[in-house]
């Protein structure tokens, strides 16, 4: 049975080795669904979030794995969109397919810890249903969920490759037909994509009552809202890379051409700068322009454990470091140096969720108020490594049994 | 709608506390947990879990003794006047807390609350709490709820309504005595129970009543003014410390 | 096998697209969204019609007009401030506004209950039928009253100030027992040194209300001090600016900076004991300017000026000892407030018109040294404040009808012949008042002449709350029966051998007779505002009974049906008396009446009298000035307490007889107890008879009470010389025992003193109270004064170490 679902002419890990990781990974899945049970029954108390900080571990991981899972969509706008314009883009072709599968699990795993997130998980529609449209939050909503279909519908013809589902001819012409139409799906991903991701900055961004987070901006939309899509744009891509890496390592073979790595690095790149260089303006306005005139200086906002270390580890270290050394060819070049880069950006990325999130509430706003630490408890990291424990699980899947890289057979011959 | 994002009408409460009169009693923060039907628990020693809509703070003015001195601010929710909209209806994405441009009344629908906690965290005043247990009561402890309030239910966030339930009696009667609505006066439970008469409360647009007068004194300000959040609680001291204290950096 | 797999996934595929298709997810949602919105365990108040009971609360003696908000006129839901009584005008404390969950208390007491285990097992109380408790007790005491013990029975009573305790001494009179005790409280003390001073037991009022000058030794304002809700409306009036007019100056002297001083407008941050020698500092000040009335000093008063003996000897008199002990610079050595700061106060003090100088630290609640209550009177004296019209006078008695005379039968009679049991080791007090700790001291020490079969304690808790509360609980394992009557099972009913449980403060008539430290007649009575909850019995009602069974003369002393007719017969006399009115609608002001000047009565009849007490109305009458009344031998002020020549006092010591600072010492050696343990009140925390409410514990701060532990508050550098840090946790040690604490460090705090709050640490009630903290009684010391035999507090040697 396994064998049979295997794509033609790969090499795949035998089965019981496989069935081994699956089991450590179901294992920790089980470990976070208990925790996850636990806190739909016994409510939020489990975790370590107060009424000082609402938002906590659950929504830095979302607000994470989201800007990491926007390889998805930037791939597909740059491949579908762009690649007329700038045939060199048409190269991403050959990581596309786990551009979107990255894309899928990060999105439908966001989702399932935002319904332990709300305290009342059965009204999660009432986004919907009572939405109000000032709310940051209702577009995350909206864009997150549509965006999510959209991942569903770009995910669907990848399983209907899979050899046997493929043999089954209606669902063949329904995957084919369905891969006609891809672009369209790609691109209206891009639209819901660009929107959600600026909005998730924007939920910082609009807290006029937090100074830390606060941000003037353009129309209705404050900086963050963009800084926040760029820095998606940045990172989504090299995610993406260091997943393929990932597989590649675990597999021992080369799955895409070191050109696709390239033009990774060059994308990467190019999008990394111009949002270091727009962060970096940002933070000065903030710094020296927007908090002092709500009578906060820089320092008012760090103190230990949320010391300035944080920012000039994700501006310097996570920031302009990466920028700098993939904007030289030849550190490109080497793999070593590349995917450093490509890790630093994704941690440089995770760290300012982290800030815009936990931090934003630690920094006391009435002078008389007092700073406070915020510790997660299991029941918080159980279901966020659970999760991740999940795209892993499904990245897995999917690389054993659909054909996912279409490069692989050429690159490992027999 | 004015150019200040506000519907234009004749009434907009809002509440002065004279910080100079307030003993710290406490009897405010009592009586609207029993008008309110506020939850406890056994241990309420942690004040990041503690569900208090007037939360009475302690504020000192750092000096050495014998010049230390310590003052009280209670704090019931500001019901800003932002304009537009309050840092937490802004946010909430399911409408479930809005302002009634009406009265200027922050309300919050707790049926409608998802618990996402985004109004908590957009609250510059730690003016709201979210229910982390399902609120219980020892026996018979029950009996003693009000009916004029509904308990809440775990995962929803709660603050201080103004007592808005006591508008709307008010403003049922006033409809039965073929009275103007616009007219209509309250009194919130904090404010009723104050032995030392310290908070006053009523329609800031009105020039002639208590609050409005009391907003302009000189010894009035405001908590956070800067952040232009607009609140409508006003306090009011004699001392230059905690004026400076209430808008000061850290 | 093939097409199974087939058919599976169409199937699926159909069975996915329909239902989507369907309205039944959508459905699904919205019912689920429903039910979250409708739990069942999520508890639903009773709806029904809200209605309003005025009545007076019986939570302390304030004496607060309240209003109960009650729900299809059973549940009990809400408490506010009657506005038209003067006394709080509306506003409510905290523990009035927290009532109904003393109504509602899981740890009421449902019905009589009698210990079959031994004492303190709370699983040996088996419940017993009323008929059984009173029969029972009847003929215990019975019993001992016919084999010639009655002065066995002794009593400890709480609400000194109601008509409860005035039954409770017929009781005990008829019965033939001189041992009835009440809690103590500060007006024990002052009485005495009324007796003193103008020859009959009273309790000064001060006329705060007028005042433009207030000089506070410690008194605690805001924190509990005399009538809590007239202090905090009166503080509210001082603070209430208005045009032109200048706001009351407040001068708070007191080691601690409280709640009071922080809201005052200077804070004197005197040494610990020692506001009694700041008070004769300031009167030396006063004599040596001439600031006083030097007519009216020598003329209406005995002893300002030298004065002669019963035997013919010149005494000193209080001016000259004054001249020669008091002098700025001496005072300034013993209370470290600086010559030239006390020159200045005394100044002001005596220029300011309505100055007036008040005292009582502990919020009243423990007698004070006789003689600083003494120095306090002179102070005030000095300035003119007891002239009439002026700013000190006497709580005015209340003309309620007097309790038909006690009829006697030889049991009685020969019970009453005994000694009364507050006797000291060494001789009989000189001036004997409440002596509840001498009774202790006489059980403890075995020195009763008789034994004591059977303690009856209402209202109270002085298991819990009795500074020194060891006493208590040591007396109580040498008296064979210990009967209580309270609502609550507290820390002294699970010591009890029977509990006969009473309505609790809403379900019940009572009433309040006058107001600490209140310059107007002030009656009101509470009445049922519900039907009783419990199985419970009104104690008055009780006693009736007890009365009854016993049968004779303690019946024929005790002829009323039950309680509220004893009230009724109560309230004939205030309407016969006409010297007082009702207040029915906002805005009266007592205060505002002259001595002597009675307001228009606004009642017809005895019976419209009661109808309107029980309505809610309070009835208030004028002043009495202060040398009104006098009744001293000389007919004068005796600022030299001449009377006691006559009590057995040393007559060799010159200022036995005047007003001194004379400081009781602690017991314990200063260098193991090197700190000062100093208890202080909040008004948040009920730290008497009621345990503090979820309510108000809810309003703590976190660097108060944090989980279970205790924070007491210690000065910078005190918390420094004691290697103590900002929440170190720590043992304090007193003669008396160690409790394990956390560190506050409070700037406010007087060098060399740890503070510790009253009212916390129960060991009694449930999972809301009990275990909090520690209480401060368990470890605090008692020092008797030699004179009256009271216990004050002021001040417990104690050692802190880091634990």
């Amino acid at each position: 049975m396994d064998k049979a679902l295997i794509p033609d002419g790969v090499k795949r890990s035998p089965f019981p080795v496989f069935a081994g990781w699956l089991l450590v990974l179901f294992a920790v899945i089980g470990w976070g669904v208990y925790a996850g049970i636990v806190v739909l029954l016994k409510a939020l108390n489990v975790t370590g979030l107060n009424d000082y900080f609402g938002f906590g571990f659950y929504i830095t991981i979302d607000l994470a794995i989201i800007a990491l899972g926007a390889g998805a969509f930037f791939s597909g706008f740059l491949f579908y969109g762009m690649s007329r314009f700038f045939p060199a883009l048409k190269e991403l072709y050959k990581i596309i397919n786990l551009a979107v599968v990255v894309g899928f699990v990060c999105y439908t795993g966001a989702l399932a810890v935002l319904l332990l997130e709300i305290g009342q998980p059965l009204r999660g529609w009432f986004g919907y249903w009572h939405a109000n449209v000032h709310s940051m939050l209702t577009e995350v909503i909206f864009c997150i969920s549509c965006y999510a279909i959209v991942l569903v519908i770009e995910f669907v013809p990848l399983i209907l490759e899979n050899r046997k589902l493929d043999a089954i001819k209606p669902l063949h012409l329904f995957g084919h037909s369905l891969h006609e139409i891809m672009a369209i799906f790609a691109l209206t991903g891009t639209f819901l994509s660009f929107f959600h991701q600026g909005s998730l900055g924007g939920v910082a961004g609009v807290l006029f009552g937090r100074p830390f987070a606060y941000r003037t901006g353009f129309f209705i939309w404050p900086w963050t809202f963009f800084l926040f899509i760029l820095s998606a744009v940045a990172s989504g891509p090299a995610f993406t890379a260091l997943i393929c890496r990932t597989i590649e390592k675990a597999g021992r073979k080369q799955l895409v051409d070191r050109s696709v790595y390239d033009l990774i690095a060059k994308i990467v790149a190019a999008f990394l700068s111009i949002y270091m260089v727009l962060k970096i303006a940002d933070t000065l306005y903030w710094a020296l322009d927007l908090a002092p005139s709500f009578g906060f200086k820089l320092t008012d906002f760090y103190r230990e454990p949320y010391g300035i270390w944080l920012l000039v580890v994700e501006l310097i270290v996570c920031g302009i470091i990466p920028a700098i050394m993939l904007l030289i060819p030849q550190a490109r070049a080497r793999n070593g140096l590349l995917f450093t880069a490509f890790a630093l950006t994704c941690i440089g990325v995770v760290i300012n969720r982290f800030v815009m999130t936990v931090q934003a509430l630690a920094v006391p706003v009435m002078p008389f108020d007092s700073w406070q630490v915020y510790i997660p408890t299991m029941y918080e990291y159980a279901p966020g490594i659970a999760m991740l424990a999940y795209c892993a699980l499904v990245i897995s899947l999917a690389y054993r049994y659909l054909p996912l890289f279409p490069r692989e057979k050429e690159l490992n011959p027999h | 709608m004015s150019d200040n994002g506000h519907t234009q009408s004749g009434v907009l409460y809002g509440m002065a506390i004279d910080l100079d009169k307030c003993t710290g009693c406490m009897a405010c923060s009592v009586a609207c947990q029993a008008e309110n039907n506020i939850s406890f628990r056994p241990d309420e020693s942690n004040k990041l879990r503690s569900i208090t809509w007037m939360e009475v703070y302690y504020l000192d003015n750092g000096a050495e003794h014998p010049d230390y001195r310590f003052s009280y601010l209670p704090r019931p929710c500001m019901h800003c006047n932002a304009p537009h909209h309050s840092p937490c209806t802004f946010v909430c994405p399911v409408n479930a807390t809005v302002r009634d441009e009406a009265t200027g009344i922050v309300g919050h629908i707790y049926p409608r609350c998802i618990g996402c906690r985004y109004c908590m965290v957009a609250c510059p005043y730690h003016a709201r709490d979210f229910n982390w247990w399902d609120p219980a009561w020892p026996e018979p402890m029950e009996q003693m709820l009000s009916p004029k309030v509904s308990t809440r239910m775990r995962g929803v966030v709660e603050k201080c309504s103004f007592c808005s339930h006591r508008l709307n009696a008010a403003r049922s009667k006033a409809y039965l005595d073929g009275l103007e609505m616009s007219e209509v006066t309250y009194t919130p439970a904090c404010v009723e129970a104050c032995p030392s008469q310290a908070i006053a409360f009523g329609n800031l647009l009105d020039e002639h009543s208590e609050v409005a007068r009391l907003a302009k004194s000189e010894r009035a300000f405001r908590l956070l003014s800067k952040l232009n959040t607009e609140p409508k609680v006003y306090y009011l001291s004699r001392h230059p410390w905690l004026h400076n204290l209430a808008n000061a950096s850290l | 096998m093939k097409f199974g797999r087939r058919a599976f996934l169409q199937f699926a595929a159909g069975a996915v697209g329909g239902t989507l298709l369907s309205p039944l997810p959508w459905k699904l949602a919205d019912d689920s969204a429903i039910w979250s919105q409708n739990w069942s365990w999520r508890p639903s108040p009773e709806r029904g019609l809200v209605s309003k009971v005025p009545s007076t609360c019986l939570f302390c003696d304030g004496g607060c007009g309240i209003q109960v908000h009650l729900v299809n006129k059973k549940n009990a839901i809400y408490i506010e401030g009657n506005a038209a009584n003067p006394v709080n005008q509306g506003g409510v404390c905290p523990l009035a506004a927290s009532g109904c969950q003393f109504l509602y208390a899981p740890y009421r007491v449902s019905q009589p209950l009698k210990q079959t285990k031994a004492r303190g097992d709370a699983s040996g109380f088996q419940p017993i039928s009323w008929e059984q408790a009173i029969g029972e007790v009847g003929a215990a005491l019975g019993k001992m009253r016919t084999s010639g013990n009655s002065q066995g029975l002794a009593g400890i009573s709480g609400r000194p100030r109601s008509s409860m305790f005035h039954l409770w001494r017929q009781f005990f009179s008829a019965y033939g027992s001189p041992n009835l005790f009440q809690m103590p409280s500060h007006a024990d003390s002052l009485e005495l040194a009324c007796m003193l001073t103008l020859g009959h037991e009273a309790t000064p009022a001060f006329a705060l209300e007028r005042a433009s000058y207030v000089l506070s030794f410690g008194a605690n304002l805001l924190e509990g001090w005399g009538a809590p809700a007239r202090m905090q409306s009166v503080f509210g009036q001082w603070r209430q600016e208005r045009a032109g007019i200048a706001q009351p100056k407040i001068v708070q002297i007191e080691p601690r900076l409280s709640l009071t001083a922080t809201k005052a407008d200077e804070w004197i941050a005197v040494k610990p004991g020692t506001q009694c020698a700041l008070a004769l500092g300031i009167a030396h000040v006063m004599i040596k300017n001439h600031l006083y009335d030097d007519f009216f000093m020598t003329s209406q008063v005995v002893g300002f000026e030298d004065w002669i003996d019963a035997g013919g000897n010149t005494r000193q008199g209080f001016k000259s000892l004054v001249m020669q002990n008091y002098a700025p610079a001496q005072v300034a050595e013993w209370t470290g407030v600086a010559a030239a700061r006390i020159e200045e106060i005394a100044g002001q003090f005596a220029a300011q018109e309505y100055a007036v100088a008040i005292w009582g630290e502990d919020g009243g609640k423990t007698p004070d040294n006789i003689y600083s209550d003494l120095s306090f009177l002179a102070l005030n004296l000095l300035k003119g404040n007891m002239q009439p019209g002026g700013m000190v006078s006497l709580v005015p008695p209340v003309p309620l009808e007097v309790l038909p005379e006690v009829q006697m039968d030889q049991w009685a009679y020969r019970g009453l012949q005994q000694p009364r049991l507050d006797l000291t080791q060494t001789r009989q007090l000189p001036l004997p008042g409440n002596g509840l700790y001498a009774f202790l001291d006489t059980i403890n020490r075995g020195g009763s002449p008789y034994s004591v079969e059977m303690l009856m304690i209402y209202e109270a808790n002085p298991v819990y709350s009795l500074a020194e509360n060891r006493l208590i609980k040591e007396a109580l394992g040498k008296i064979s029966s210990v009967v209580t009557f309270t609502s609550y099972m507290d820390e002294t009913a699970l010591q009890a051998d029977l509990i006969l449980p009473n309505h609790m403060a809403l379900e019940r008539y009572d009433d309040v007779i006058g107001l600490p430290g209140v310059p107007y007649a002030y009656y009101a009575v509470s009445r049922p505002v519900l039907p009783p909850r419990l199985q419970t019995k009104h104690t008055g009602d009780v006693i009736l009974a007890l009365a009854a069974t016993i049968g004779g003369t303690v019946k024929g002393s005790l002829p009323w049906k039950n309680f509220e007719a004893f009230l009724q017969s109560r309230v004939k006399g205030l309407a016969a008396a006409g010297t007082g009115a009702l207040a029915g609608k906002p805005g009266v002001q007592p205060w505002a009446l002259q001595s002597g000047q009675a307001p228009k009565s606004n009642y017809k009849n005895p019976k419209d009298l009661w109808n309107k007490l029980t309505s809610g109305l309070c009835w208030y009458g004028p002043p009495v000035d202060a040398l009104q009344q006098i009744n001293t031998a000389s007919g004068k002020y005796e600022l030299a307490c001449v009377s006691l020549q006559n009590r057995g006092v040393n007559v060799e010591d010159a200022a036995v007889y005047l007003p001194h600072f004379a400081p009781l010492t602690p017991s314990g050696d200063a260098q193991a107890f090197p700190l000062l343990m100093m208890g202080y009140r909040r008004l948040n925390i009920s730290s008497e008879y009621l345990a503090n409410p979820p309510f108000m514990t809810k309003t703590l701060w976190d660097f108060l009470l944090k989980g279970n532990d205790l924070f007491v508050e210690i000065h910078p550098e005190t918390a420094k010389s004691l290697g103590l840090k900002q929440g170190d946790r720590a043992t304090l040690t007193t003669p008396e025992g160690e409790v394990k604490v956390r560190i506050r460090i409070f700037a406010g705090a007087h060098p060399g003193t740890v503070c510790v709050v009253h009212g916390l640490g129960h060991t009694a009630y449930d999972e809301y109270i009990q275990d909090k903290g520690i209480n401060i009684n368990d470890i605090i010391e008692v020092q008797m004064d030699p004179i009256t035999g009271m216990g004050t507090v002021w001040a417990t040697r104690a050692q802190l170490a880091r634990a």
